[in-house]
């Protein structure tokens, strides 16, 4: 009775070496016997290695510009509750607030037509929104100021005093390691 | 307040621009194959990222931004389906990748390898998102199949039907393609002679 050809997914986590125990031995086992299967492991590694040779398309500069303003040119709705003594705003968020005061993922783009003139309205404050986004993320419950120099592009969070047993403290640390690789 | 207080100082979105956009940019790129679009994707990506920064949860960042690229192509694709064919075919996979469907496309002379970005372009887009991410972007299967919302078993299957489509596609390639070596494992293909 002949032994059984590899399965599809079985070939591509073969060629990908991540099989492991029984399943790896078998296909070991089976690739040194079968041509078909030998080849069919091989069309999956030649495939991989062609679409690595190719070089990495770059990011054009414009692009890097566009996606820097994205705080000022994306409305949101918010009210600042203070402002500093140099003029920036300064919001109090509770964590639930932050996450009310941006618009929802989905349905976003209706809420800003909807709210056209309202967004217009709160543009000169979108740009603390990313200060805000961030500020909620320390604290449900910790009340947490922020003042954004927009041109600097440097947010300092002024006073911060986030309430420790929030779920979102943890969207701080792992923040905290995009920021320090 | 400093940060050698031991007070956490939030990254600037000036940071957060500057750490993801290449990645973003690379994989909007890799998976619409032109540059009008992967600026398009790359730029909602980031307003996504902006508007919904304090409902995100946690998970790896950078896996967050490869489910909201990700999904925002898929959303594109089946956009551009829908007016174009109204419904994708059952048996779009079958399909050999049409050669016919390049010569009005163009491509960035600066970016990817043409040729390979053509056939990468040709594979349907389910195969296209799976092989991109495991081969390129280095996902394990299983967070491939997390960001898509589909089973390990399906990712797999993609994966292998994208590989031979594009393999097929670049088959006139066969002397540039390094030969896998017997019992060679991935890692150790991987390694070029320097």
């Amino acid at each position: 009775m002949r032994e059984q050809h590899l399965s599809d997914e079985a070939v591509a986590a073969f060629a990908d070496d991540v099989l492991r125990g029984h399943a790896r031995e078998r296909a070991s086992r089976h690739t040194a016997r079968c041509a078909e299967c030998k080849h069919a492991v091989a069309v999956q590694r030649e495939a991989v290695w062609a679409l690595r040779s190719a070089p990495a398309p770059a990011l054009p500069s414009g692009l890097l510009d566009r996606l820097r303003d994205v705080p000022s040119t994306t409305p949101i709705r918010a009210v600042p509750t203070s402002f500093a003594a140099d003029g920036s705003a300064m919001f109090a968020t509770f964590g639930s607030l932050g996450a009310a005061a941006l618009a929802p993922d989905v349905g976003a783009d209706e809420a800003r037509d909807d709210n056209s003139e309202r967004a217009k309205g709160m543009r000169p404050f979108a740009m603390t929104a990313a200060a805000l986004a961030m500020a909620s993320a320390l604290g449900v419950g910790g009340v947490s100021y922020l003042s954004v120099d927009h041109k600097a592009g440097t947010p300092a969070p002024a006073h911060t005093r986030p309430a420790p047993n929030d779920p979102h403290i943890r969207l701080a640390h792992q923040l905290e390691r995009v920021r320090t690789r | 307040m400093t940060a050698n207080t031991g007070v956490w100082v939030p990254p600037t979105w000036d940071e957060v621009v500057r750490e993801h956009a290449d990645r973003v940019y690379r994989l909007a790129y890799r998976l619409s194959g032109n540059r009008a679009d992967a600026e398009d994707l790359t730029q909602e990506t980031f307003v996504r990222v902006f508007r919904s920064l304090a409902e995100y949860t946690p998970g790896t960042f950078e896996g967050w931004l490869h489910r909201i690229t990700t999904n925002l192509f898929l959303d594109m694709v089946r956009r551009r389906q829908r007016i174009r064919f109204d419904a994708l075919p059952e048996d779009a996979g079958d399909r050999l990748p049409s050669r016919e469907s390049g010569p009005e496309q163009t491509y960035e002379q600066m970016n990817l390898d043409p040729e390979i970005q053509r056939a990468l372009d040709d594979l349907p887009a389910d195969f296209r998102v799976a092989v991109v991410l495991c081969d390129l972007e280095q996902l394990s299967y299983e967070e491939i199949a997390a960001t898509l919302g589909v089973k390990v078993g399906t990712v797999r299957s993609r994966i292998h039907r994208g590989r031979v489509l594009l393999r097929q596609a670049l088959a006139h390639r066969a002397p540039g393609l390094r030969p896998a070596e017997p019992g060679s494992t991935r890692v150790e293909s991987e390694r070029a002679p320097a």
